[in-house]
């Protein structure tokens, strides 16, 4: 809960207080799924969606150039007055001058025109479906996991659609998933330790965390991938840096996250 | 003169109590929710449904969290109808929920939120089937025993079509009603909109009541007209411990403390609720 997490915060200064660009775990899925962004499109962050939501917001801030950002709040390009704990909260509409409810951007989404969507997955495979739904036998669950929810319908038919994962393992990067909720493929995908892009259907490594290696991302993915070309990712711009300290001053979002490189 | 051949809820005299609200859903109904997560949810009448002591509802929401958790809770669901549950806002999964689902004591058919919204569609359209993009390749219609049709002009590619989801009732927790029955929400209405048209009813909760006038003055943001509303009661703080914008942000540590294990833990929980001052005083 916030008023406790705002007191003890280990690893808030980690980003900022280091003298040369570097990353953390946080500020590499925040930067990262912020580099899926492109300019002018229609990109879409939703709920249970603290990484993407700060994504979004990085890149308003970080970049110079402009793109419509339309949130689960109903926001289109909204200037919140704080930034909140959850990704879906009404401060996300402040200063949105339409709001643009949830039918509006499902269907938006079905006709083709959602450039790029955030999704969460719990178990992802090496051609990028998700499963969203059960850990084990969907009717005997050992658990119950969200469900369906955005990815069922936006997977097949966003223009793109992103995912981020905290835990990088085997666990989570499977070569089966338990429940196929979400076909139709991931363009990327972004943990700790890596990211990873669609190429000729299929997950291949564009980059790793530069204290991790190639050999540590096979290691801990349960499936095979391309790593054709692949090398450690850019360091974090001054302005990414500068951006995402200012859109987590106390390091709270840091705290919550607990992301860990192992 | 009312007559019974009327299809809508006519009559005034409908702002009632929240129990007295509470009362019109009988055991065994289906009710569709308002709100999403943690944010507008008609919270206080979720509360009321489990004092009353409900039994067996089926409750039927895009993205329930609290709600869909106080109710496995409390025993009071029979089957949820859902896209995606969770607490959120840092609190993760919905602990009661994932028991009753694991255990087999609640009933669930999984749903992506564009599908249960389709099938909302179909029941608001008066359609017996409603297309929903999407969906292919996904487990969830050979799960749900939805068909797949080519598409009958010859020109496009197969479509996903989904059954009505007509709720006995839609639940809604609004920023404001006139005497009348009329609605507003501010900031987004979510789903709010296609659960009043799919249902049989709509019952709300609100913030407040405000002179007719100010609806007349702007028609346009108004989300439900008053004669689809059955009944409404007067309720600030409807939406504790969730969000109502503007009037007041999630209450976390009131979130905090309802996942703490345990039925005392659970009773502190409805005896804290503003609706128990509202009730006291009234």
């Amino acid at each position: 809960m916030p008023d406790n997490r705002t007191a003890g915060r280990p690893a808030a200064a980690s980003a900022s207080s280091s003298t040369a660009a570097s990353w953390s775990p946080f500020s590499y899925i925040v930067v990262n799924l912020a580099r899926f962004i492109r300019p002018g499109e229609i990109t879409f962050s939703g709920v249970n969606s603290t990484f993407p939501m700060l994504a979004c917001l990085l890149a308003k801030r970080a970049y110079d150039w402009d793109f419509v950002y339309i949130n689960v709040a109903g926001g289109v390009d909204p200037e919140p007055g704080h930034i909140p704990l959850s990704s879906s909260d009404p401060v996300l509409a402040e200063q949105s001058a339409s709001i643009f409810a949830n039918e509006d951007f499902y269907d938006l989404c079905t006709r083709g025109r959602m450039d790029l969507t955030f999704l969460g997955a719990a178990q992802i495979d090496g051609e990028g479906n998700a499963n969203n739904s059960v850990i084990g036998d969907w009717h005997r669950p050992k658990v119950r996991l969200p469900g369906g929810g955005g990815g069922a319908v936006m997977l097949p038919t966003a223009r793109r659609a992103c995912t981020w994962r905290t835990e990088h393992s085997r666990r989570t990067f499977v070569p089966r998933l338990d429940f196929r909720t979400a076909a139709g493929g991931f363009h990327g995908v972004v943990t700790p330790i890596a990211v990873f892009v669609k190429r000729d259907g299929r997950l291949a490594l564009q980059s790793w965390h530069p204290e991790s290696s190639l050999e540590e991302v096979r290691e801990r993915t349960g499936f095979d991938f391309d790593a054709a070309g692949a090398g450690p990712t850019a360091p974090p711009t001054a302005a990414e840096e500068r951006t995402l300290a200012a859109l987590d001053p106390d390091g709270r979002f840091e705290h919550d996250a607990n992301v860990t490189l192992r | 003169m009312e007559t019974n051949t009327a299809s809508g809820f006519k009559a005034g005299g409908k702002q009632v109590s929240l129990a007295e609200l509470a009362a019109l859903v009988p055991d065994g109904a289906s009710i569709s929710l308002g709100g999403s997560f943690l944010h507008r949810g008609p919270f206080a009448l979720v509360r009321e449904l489990i004092r009353q002591g409900r039994r067996d509802l089926e409750l039927i929401k895009q993205s329930p969290g609290y709600d869909v958790d106080i109710l496995c809770r409390a025993g009071a669901l029979r089957r949820v109808r859902a896209g995606i549950v969770a607490m959120e806002g840092n609190f993760g999964l919905a602990p009661w929920y994932r028991k009753a689902i694991e255990s087999g004591s609640v009933q669930l058919e999984e749903h992506a939120c564009a599908s249960l919204t389709a099938g909302l569609r179909a029941a608001a359209f008066g359609v017996p089937f409603q297309p929903c993009g999407g969906l292919h390749g996904s487990r969830l219609p050979e799960l749900n025993g939805w068909k797949c049709l080519d598409d009958p002009y010859g020109g496009g590619k197969p479509v996903w079509v989904i059954p009505p989801i007509r709720p006995d009732f839609a639940i809604l927790h609004a920023s404001e009603v006139d005497a009348a029955g009329n609605v507003r929400i501010a900031g987004t209405y979510h789903w709010d909109r296609i659960m009043s048209r799919a249902a049989g009813s709509v019952l709300v909760t609100a913030e407040r009541v405000v002179d007719d006038a100010v609806f007349k003055q702007a028609p346009e943001a108004t989300v439900v007209p008053y004669f689809m509303v059955q009944a409404m009661a007067i309720v600030p703080q409807g939406a504790w411990p969730g969000s109502c914008w503007p009037d007041y942000a999630i209450d976390y540590p009131a979130v905090e403390r309802y996942l703490e294990p345990g039925d005392e833990a659970l009773a502190r929980h409805l005896e804290a609720a503003p609706e128990t001052r509202e009730a006291a005083h009234a």
